[in-house]
């Protein structure tokens, strides 16, 4: 009896290795991309498709948004298929260097931090670090923000941006910024009159008060400070990192980036 | 604000139909495992109980989302890949397996030695003793507790947003996000409810028809 059940284990056990081993194929890492899209016929895009306006859905459920229409644009030059890829923000840079995606675009801000783990392009939009209140606020400067309650998106780069001015976040009450999960969530307390200022993307407020009354907001004059959007690919990709920079490059001579970018944002560059 | 919610539809619908294929595809999956997981639980071959605590012990002892994680992004590095779909429905069988192996443990321990006594002296084998006797027991009396799970599961699918799969809550998220609006979220907490209202009617009936002898 005994001899049998360790003959049964053996089995199992053999059983589950063939079936794990069975499924399994050589990961994409080291494997240069260019091979890698000939052979899948596709390159893949990674992306948070909740992020509007720079990538979502529509009703129907197609993805839309500028990096969308931009990235549609450049492979279409580079003459690569491109899959978009839904992934969780906070595994991108774990996509990308896992091989299950071969980019990063999405909104994706150019930092020391992530420089460490990703190779970015030359930056193709540039964003500002806004301070947003109610129309009827009497902030009118960061100075103004002494006392008050502001808040920041937890995570993001504007976190970081705040930072970068300690003698500022010491004076908002509490010495610290209250922290959302999103922008939206930020704004949406500022709506409801539990914080007095938000900061944040320029590019998403403006997205966000545009689908909401525009005379409602104030945006602040003095920011804090500015940022780029670059798009990330893995440190081993060099040459399709040159390919993206030279096609971005071509696009701007040629104002087709211009005209993506005042469908989506409106006032010109 | 109707016709909004219209509009909001064909993407959420989208939506359901990958959280409805997670839930079924884990529950074909889970149960039969856990009914395994349960006998080799109650294995009187010592290693084999004792690997299979373990394991229970591991899956129930860490976030599903943790594990998810893992065989998503953690295995590749030893070679062994699997798309995002396979990987998780992966993770949700181990994981529901787990759960429901104790589930009938417990309901395979609720029953009386004796019975296994008389079904040896009425001359039936060990394999029809456990599949015409006491099987049928323990599901009549796993039932509530099954049906906990599976509401459970019902919810649990929206953790497959951690890598990237179109579900329901982030079909809300999207619609949210873009409409700067809170009315997509509400109607997914909506869509929920009602999945779970027909899992607890469907419980109900089947705790009906179990209700013999009783």
């Amino acid at each position: 009896m005994k001899g049998r059940n360790y003959l049964l284990i053996l089995l199992l056990v053999a059983i589950s290795i063939t079936a794990l081993t069975g499924c399994s194929k050589s990961t994409a890492s080291g494997q240069d991309i260019f091979e890698k899209v000939e052979e899948q016929g596709y390159i893949i895009m990674g992306l948070d498709d909740t992020f509007a306006p720079m990538g979502f859905r529509d009703n129907d459920g197609n993805l839309v948004g500028f990096d969308i229409d931009l990235a549609r644009e450049v492979f279409k030059r580079i003459g690569f298929e491109v899959k978009f890829q839904p992934i969780d923000w906070s595994m991108k840079e774990t996509e990308l260097n896992s091989g299950n995606i071969d980019l990063i675009w999405n909104g994706y801000s150019i930092t020391e931090e992530r420089m460490k783990k990703v190779n970015f392009t030359e930056p193709y939009l540039k964003n500002r670090q806004i301070i947003i209140t109610l129309a009827d606020s009497d902030i009118n400067s960061k100075a103004d923000l002494k006392d008050k309650k502001v808040a920041v998106q937890n995570g993001s780069s504007t976190l970081d941006a705040i930072y970068k001015e300690p003698d500022i976040v010491e004076t908002f009450q509490g010495g610290e910024p209250v922290l959302f999960d999103t922008n939206h969530e930020a704004l949406m307390d500022l709506e409801a009159g539990r914080v007095d200022a938000v900061v944040s993307d320029e590019v998403l407020a403006r997205y966000y008060i545009s689908q909401k009354n525009p005379d409602d907001y104030k945006i602040l004059d003095e920011d804090f400070g500015e940022e780029e959007y670059g798009i990330g690919v893995r440190k081993s990709d060099k040459e399709l990192l040159d390919l993206l920079n030279s096609t971005l490059d071509e696009m701007r001579k040629d104002g087709s980036y211009e005209a993506i970018y005042e469908k989506w944002f409106g006032e010109s560059n | 604000m109707f016709t909004y919610t219209l509009t909001l539809l064909p993407s959420m619908m989208k939506g359901l139909l990958t959280t409805l294929g997670v839930f079924f595809i884990t529950l074909i999956l889970s149960i039969p495992l856990g009914i395994i997981v349960s006998l080799g639980r109650l294995s009187k071959f010592k290693l084999l109980s004792k690997m299979v605590e373990f394991y229970i012990w591991v899956m129930r002892g860490t976030p599903l989302m943790l594990q998810i994680v893992f065989i998503f992004f953690g295995l590749p590095i030893v070679g062994i890949t699997f798309d995002r779909f396979t990987a998780v429905i992966i993770a949700f069988v181990l994981n529901y397996a787990a759960y429901f192996g104790e589930i009938f443990r417990g309901g395979i321990e609720s029953i009386d030695r004796g019975q296994y006594e008389a079904a040896k002296v009425l001359g039936l084998t060990p394999y029809k003793t456990f599949r015409r006797i006491i099987l049928p027991q323990v599901f009549k009396m796993v039932i509530p507790s099954v049906g906990n799970e599976v509401i459970t599961l019902v919810k649990d699918t929206s953790l497959t947003y951690i890598v990237g799969i179109g579900e329901l809550l982030r079909a809300g998220r999207i619609a949210s996000n873009r409409d700067v609006s809170l009315i997509p979220l509400a109607l997914v907490g909506i869509i929920y409810l009602f999945l779970t209202a027909i899992v607890t009617g469907v419980f109900n009936k089947v705790e009906e028809r179990y209700s013999y002898y009783e």
